[in-house]
């Protein structure tokens, strides 16, 4: 193990469950084991204040402005996070009575995914997104725990409890996590299951087996792992945002979908570097691939390699500088350390690696933090 | 936090507080306590349950100012309501306690109804001071607020589970205050399959609430979701005195409108006077097309069709569009003005497929007439490439005939060929084909024929064997060309123009149509059967070739034959008899042959037999009908659904469907996985008795689809 957690602040007993995985059938003596992160004040006021009053309306409503400002339950789960690393209660707060009175209506628990302002009845599509899912419970539950709050700690159990029953799907020998209750499932699809590797949330899975601990969490988020060993192991190295594990033993590129490592595959590196799992071989494959010498971050055709487009926003751009943190302790670029929001996305993965940074790699960042 | 109760327990509670309702009457307002949940009735008949919360805190901080904004804004919202006369009492009971400035500001928040900044605010304060507490009456106002958003939200996108939880939770939220919330409440109870609490939930609302507008559109809403007994019991609590009496003869018009829509596809079900009144006053007092529709249909089916035709005029001069048509056409067509019924809807044809379907049914009954009618060149035009478009086989069989009874045999032969190209197993087509090309000597298209079809069609084996002679009819003279169909054919190898039917021809078929023919009823088929057994005595018995047998000693053999149940043997006496007889005996013969057999149960066979010999229009659709019948069942039993509703739907073209076809019917397209046309079907035969049968299938299909869900 690189990395010594040393940080530890008090935890609730089931924050210590943790997940730990020996890669023996992978050939290597690798260990992973989530390592769970504090987040409270993890990120500036300034930085903070910047996404909020761009990107969270007074409802609190968070604005996917890259998308006709519409809203979903990713970024509902993303604002709690970045509002609970920010300590600011007030806007969690806010956050979480649009999540909850406008979003948390499906009939099994979970959150619909998308609301659209322009639409009537405005959630547009009532089908769940897992990802959201995993990130308003997890939210919930790291905030329940830090302010003392049992109704956000109720609304994660049930939360973490209805994503257990409705996404968790058997395949073979594997336990899996379906993008959605509809439509992904081997019955849904000819090519179903189909998954979307940065549907785990890896750091939330220990503290989602604590509040619903009759549901196989570690198994499913051992299996995601594995899934990502199998699909990096091509020539290209890179997973496809969406993969059908219709034929078991070889993933594929889901049907319908372009073949490509994508917007959604960017954050895979982020949760797994989140999660302390940097002992995942891939990792340094991928430090070299977006190094400023190769491609960068970049959209990939995950069969030919091709590039379709390259990503230069900073909140793309500080994920190669996070990476090549963790792993080797290089600082992060001073273009990198001031905060200058644009679209919704890049700004919250630009938030979520800030915070990460500032709570584990302190020294990679220290002088711009103010 | 409480534990989430199933469906089952949400509907008790809200099935004990129903209960309650109907104990203590109208007029009744609490309900005992303890009762889960527990309603807040109004406080009186005619005033709803007003929010005062805000209204109560600033009268209690003498804030004036705020006080008369908030009753402006309580009366825009609640036009009945009236301010409390305690509010000056309030007001002096605040003392010398100075108003805290954060409450007021959370309460201005909540009227403005900034919900989330209300709570975040909460939070702020408390987070400073963990001691401090928000006034109870704003945290019960908020937290019916998000339960009715969350409702309101749920009940948008169908999530009914959440609906019932989110009430059970909150039954504060059922009050006469809240009748959009009791409405959505019921319709949650209807969509997961509990009508019984759908009505209870309109029962106390009808019971309990007084604004006259939101109790009618507690029936409307009834009727869209509760079947008819139900919505016809909640009719009862309909307020006939008071300040505000309650006018529900909208609904009981709907009631009956609905009672005369399906008597008007059923001709079993016969409507009341008062209903066909109910239904005739809307058309007087509405430009809709909709009732004019239904009494259209309605005589259609109850044996008025000169009616039903004036009816469906004044539909289509209403803009009853492709309905109306469809209508006018059918009524046309049950007339027997063929002429008029192909004109109209030629016109129609392109609106809608059923436009489409009764187009094509006309021109083929139009072609199918017997004797063949004197048809105007140009609507032959125009017949011709709209078939060959759709590639109607019907339609061009009876092209065929059509070409071949006036001599034009070349045409027939083509089109016979053209329809067994669209329809393979069309065995009349066939038949006209083996005619056709035998009269034209020929014998390459004739041996093809035959080598096809011996083994299927026995009146083709015995074409190619010579017990049959060709000439199904004697044909009429030669037609002189009256027009020149146009050339505007379609592409593909369509037969050449069909050419009208001359006049001169018509007074030879007439005079054969005058002969005296025999009347068809059970009890006639019996005494001709034994007449004819009678006659022959035992030679009936001995097997022999009929042919050189004379037309009427043909048709006595064929019903002596019957009598002693050799029915094959029959079939082929009643051929020579066709092949021979006059025109009364051609006739009879033909019906002799289907009877055989149909006795044989081989209807497909009956259904050509049928088509031999004229028939008069009743005669028709009894054999019909009958033949149909068979030809559904046999499908059936073999399991062949689309063939079963082929022939139902063919059936049901002549006579009505009863009950225990459209169970047949419901059925096949259930096996056909057509489950909502099946849950339709039986969803009608359900409401005209056959209740238990029907009910039958509507399980099947909630266990199909229930199944297929996920």
């Amino acid at each position: 193990m690189r990395m010594r957690m040393r940080r530890l602040t008090p935890l609730l007993p089931w924050l210590c469950a943790t997940f730990f995985l020996a890669m023996a059938p992978m050939a290597s003596s690798q260990t992973l084991s989530v390592q769970p992160l504090n987040l409270v004040g993890t990120i500036s006021q300034a930085d903070w204040e910047a996404y909020r009053s761009r990107l969270v309306e007074d409802n609190g409503r968070v604005v996917d402005t890259a998308n006709g400002n519409i809203s979903h339950s990713e970024g509902q789960g993303y604002g709690l996070l970045l509002a609970l690393a920010a300590a600011d209660r007030s806007t969690f707060e806010k956050i979480w009575n649009f999540t909850f009175t406008e979003l948390l209506i499906r009939d099994d628990g979970l959150a619909a995914w998308k609301w659209d302002p322009a639409a009537k009845p405005r959630v547009t599509d009532r089908n769940n997104a897992t990802d959201g899912d995993l990130l308003i419970a997890y939210a919930l539950a790291k905030a329940g725990a830090a302010w003392q709050e049992p109704r956000y700690t109720t609304a994660a159990q049930k939360l973490a409890k209805a994503i257990g029953k409705t996404t968790f799907a058997r395949n073979g020998q594997s336990l899996t996590l379906l993008p959605g209750a509809h439509g992904f499932g081997a019955s849904d699809r000819p090519d179903g299951p189909v998954v979307n590797l940065s549907y785990w949330v890896f750091e939330a899975f220990p503290v989602m087996a604590a509040l619903a601990p009759e549901y196989e969490w570690n198994r499913v988020w051992r299996d995601g792992v594995m899934l990502l060993q199998q699909t990096v192991a091509g020539r290209v190295r890179l997973p496809a945002d969406w993969i059908s594990l219709h034929n078991g033993l070889q993933p594929q590129p889901a049907d319908g979908f372009p073949p490509e490592f994508g917007y959604n595959s960017l954050r895979i590196p982020l949760y797994l570097l989140r999660a302390g799992m940097t002992d995942l071989e891939w990792l340094r494959a991928l430090r070299q691939r977006w190094s400023a010498e190769n491609e960068g971050v970049a959209v990939v055709n995950v069969v030919t390699g091709q590039v379709r487009e390259r990503l230069t926003d900073q909140g793309y751009a500080i994920l190669p500088a996070a990476l090549a943190c963790a792993l080797d302790g290089t600082p992060v670029p001073e273009a990198l350390k001031t905060f200058e929001p644009t679209l919704y996305y890049p700004s919250t993965l630009y938030l979520l690696a800030k915070s990460l940074l500032g709570e584990k790699y302190p020294q990679c960042v220290s002088s711009a933090v103010p | 936090m409480r534990l989430v109760g199933s469906a089952i327990t949400i509907a008790v509670a809200i099935l004990g507080f129903a209960a309650i309702a109907q104990q203590t009457g109208t007029g009744t307002d609490q309900p005992p306590a303890g009762s889960p949940p527990p309603p807040t009735p109004p406080a009186n008949g005619s005033q709803p349950q007003v929010d005062e919360s805000a209204l109560r805190y600033f009268a209690s901080q003498g804030d004036t100012r705020r006080v008369n904004a908030e009753i402006a804004r309580l009366r825009a919202l609640y036009p009945n309501w009236t301010p409390p006369s305690d509010l000056s009492q309030l007001s002096g009971a605040a003392g010398g306690a100075a108003p805290d400035p954060l409450i007021e500001r959370l309460w201005n928040l909540y009227r403005e109804d900034r919900i989330a900044e209300v709570r975040a605010t909460i939070t702020e304060r408390q987070t400073a001071d963990p001691s401090w507490k928000p006034p109870e009456e704003l945290v019960t106002a908020l937290d019916m607020v998000e339960a009715r958003r969350r409702l309101t939200n749920a009940s948008d996108t169908g999530q009914w589970r959440t609906v019932l939880q989110v009430a059970t939770e909150s039954p504060g939220l059922l009050t006469c205050t809240n009748v959009d919330v009791m409405w959505r409440v019921a319709e949650a109870f209807a969509r997961t399959d509990q009508p019984n609490r759908t009505r209870d939930v309109y029962t106390y609302l009808l019971q309990n609430c007084a604004n006259p507008g939101e109790r009618l559109a507690t029936l409307q809403k009834a009727l869209t979701l509760l079947p008819e007994p139900q919505v016809t019991a909640l009719l009862q609590f309909e307020r006939k005195t008071g300040e505000t009496p309650d006018d529900f003869t909208s609904i009981r018009d709907e009631l009956a409108r609905r009672r005369v829509e399906r008597a008007s596809l059923d001709s079993k079900l016969t409507a009341s006077a008062e209903d066909l009144a109910v239904v005739e006053r809307m058309i007087q007092n509405t430009n809709e097309a909709g009732p004019v529709l239904i009494l259209g249909w309605y005589n259609y089916h109850h044996g008025n069709p000169a009616r039903a035709l004036e009816l469906f005029k004044t539909a289509l001069d209403r803009d009853g569009g492709t309905k109306a048509a469809e209508g006018y056409a059918m009524a046309l067509r049950a007339l027997e003005r063929l002429a008029d019924a192909e004109a109209f809807a030629y016109e129609w044809r392109e609106r809608a497929p059923e436009n489409m379907k009764i187009y094509l049914d006309v021109a083929t009954a139009l072609l199918s007439q017997d004797p063949p009618p004197r048809l105007e060149p140009q609507v032959l035009a125009r017949i011709v490439p709209v078939v060959t478009a759709q590639r109607f086989s019907d339609a061009a069989q009876a092209l065929g005939w059509y070409s071949y009874n006036t001599e034009q045999i070349r045409t027939a032969r083509d089109w016979f060929r053209t329809a067994l190209g669209w329809k393979a197993d069309d065995e009349a087509s066939a038949y006209g084909l083996a005619l056709t090309t035998q009269r034209l000597n020929d014998r390459a298209g004739f041996n093809a024929v035959v080598a096809q079809w011996r083994g299927r069609s026995q009146r083709i084996a015995e074409l190619a064997d010579g017990t049959n002679p060709a000439a199904r009819r004697q044909p009429v003279a030669a037609p002189a060309v009256v027009a020149q169909v146009p050339a505007a054919q379609p592409a593909e190898s369509t037969p050449p123009p069909v050419q009208p039917r001359p006049a001169s021809s018509r007074v030879t078929v007439e005079r054969v149509e005058t002969e005296q023919t025999f009347t068809r009823t059970e009890a006639n088929v019996r005494r001709r059967q034994s007449q004819a057994r009678s006659t022959l005595g035992r030679s009936c018995a001995i097997t022999r070739n009929p042919a050189g047998l004379t037309g009427d000693s043909a048709l006595t053999r064929g019903w002596c034959l019957m009598e002693i149940n050799r029915p094959m043997e029959a079939v082929a006496a009643f051929d020579q008899a066709i092949a021979t007889g006059s025109g009364r005996t051609r006739e009879e013969a033909a019906y002799g042959k289907s009877l055989a057999y149909l006795r044989k149960n081989m209807t497909s066979e009956a259904a050509v037999a049928a088509a031999e010999a004229p028939q008069t229009r009743e005669r028709r659709v009894e054999l019909g009908a009958s033949i149909l019948t068979q030809r559904a069942l046999a499908a059936y039993r073999d399991g062949r659904y689309v063939e079963t509703l082929l022939a139902l739907t063919e059936r049901a073209r002549i006579v009505p469907e009863q009950n225990d076809l459209l169970l047949i019917r419901g059925w096949s397209y259930l096996k056909l996985g057509r489950y909502d046309d099946a849950a339709k079907v039986f969803r009608a035969v359900q409401q005209t008795g056959y209740s238990e049968e029907a009910a039958a299938g509507l399980n099947a299909i909630a266990e199909v689809t229930g199944q297929m869900r996920y």
